[in-house]
């Protein structure tokens, strides 16, 4: 009966070192400088309390149900009232084969102004054009004709594989390994997270911040 | 005094004991505090538990088994229930319960990866906190660690019609 008591408590105070060692260690990193921000894919004031970077695939089902559940609402609750910043980053997976063309379709899109109107077509179109890679068909049914011939031009052009390419270069500094992942920034702090997030998990967090002293 | 009465079963439960109730604890752990490990302040931990485990709901809702409120009950107990049998396991008390309990939840595992491997899902296992695509691999570490806990859990039953040395009375 000792022997089970010793074991018993030597394996509770196992387990209650190592929770103290991963709580330790998992304390939030002081926050780098936000740096290479495509001015066409940020989003709300640039002094917002808090700034959010999404680390985002349009290949990725995941990444679509961020978009299309809990995007909205942030931005008319937080992002135009000016307390998000919100930054989208490129960071096509390689297991996805359409995935870096469809950000260069929507890299070019943003730099015509038609960032949003693109990311929503992509996204909603996700299995059809993941299925025939008919990205350019996706992206055409959404622009005009003029507009899609600068967009193909972009694409073409491969200045935008330098700027998907710093995107994934940053989130692997932040160790992303999944998408989507959110990188916060608020008050010195990072936190990055991954996964989907609904809105009222999000609202709670960011109030949170938000009211951080 | 009396040696350690170590045979084959006892090792076998030892073994399985040790190494099926830190999967469980370790599972357990890491659905709730990977990848999203940052715990403080407290609304911080909070968050990170809340996005740990909606990505889990995501991930059980992948295997279109279940609709996706029974996904969310059963990610919210999920872990809890690994951790607490993992222990219990690593513990021993009541060992051929908690055996009998973890194999019960190995077959269903086991069958769940097998479905979606079968039906060429593309998925992630859901098994820990990490993403971790599901394969053939998958399927066969599963496998053997059924087998591991249905051998352990057999030899639970047997060791347990013995009386232990250590408890047994002295002979006169």
């Amino acid at each position: 009966m000792n022997r089970r008591r010793i074991s018993a408590g030597s394996l509770l105070l196992g387990l209650l070192g190592a929770f103290a060692a991963l709580f330790a260690a998992a304390a939030p990193q002081s926050a780098p400088v936000v740096s290479d921000v495509d001015p066409h894919k940020a989003f709300g004031s640039k002094n917002a309390p808090v700034i959010m970077e999404v680390f985002s695939d349009f290949q990725c089902p995941a990444c679509k149900t961020l978009f299309t559940t809990t995007n909205r609402q942030l931005m008319d609750d937080y992002v135009s009232s000016g307390k998000v910043y919100l930054i989208h980053r490129d960071f096509p997976l390689p297991m996805h084969a359409y995935s870096r063309i469809a950000a260069r379709y929507g890299r070019a899109a943003a730099q015509i102004g038609k960032a949003e109107a693109v990311e929503q077509v992509l996204f909603q179109n996700q299995e059809k054009w993941e299925q025939s890679g008919d990205v350019d068909g996706t992206v055409a049914s959404v622009l005009s004709p003029a507009e899609m011939t600068k967009v193909r031009a972009l694409v073409k052009g491969g200045t935008l594989e330098n700027m998907i390419d710093k995107d994934y270069a940053l989130g692997q500094g932040y160790r992303v390994n999944q998408t989507p992942t959110t990188v916060f920034h608020c008050k010195g702090q990072t936190y990055p997270y991954s996964g989907v997030m609904s809105y009222e998990i999000l609202k709670g967090f960011l109030d949170q911040l938000l009211s951080q002293k | 005094m009396q040696s350690s009465p170590l045979n084959f079963r006892r090792a076998v439960i030892w073994i399985g004991r040790l190494v099926l109730g830190g999967i469980f604890v370790y599972a357990g752990f890491s659905k709730l505090l990977l990848p999203n490990t940052h715990l403080w302040p407290m609304f911080v931990l909070k968050f990170s538990l809340s996005m740990n485990i909606s990505s889990f709901a995501q991930q059980i809702e992948s295997y279109k088994m279940i609709s996706p409120e029974a996904s969310q009950v059963v990610a919210h107990t999920l872990p809890f229930v690994e951790i607490v049998l993992g222990l219990l396991l690593l513990i021993g008390w009541r060992l051929r319960i908690w055996a009998t309990a973890i194999t019960a939840i190995m077959v269903g595992f086991l069958t769940v990866v097998t479905r979606a491997y079968l039906l060429h899902m593309d998925i992630n296992c859901g098994c820990f906190g990490t993403p971790e695509k599901l394969t053939g691999m998958t399927v066969l570490r599963d496998a053997a660690f059924l087998a591991l806990a249905l051998v352990m859990t057999v030899f639970a039953f047997i060791e347990a019609r013995k009386p232990h040395p250590w408890s047994a009375p002295e002979k006169a």
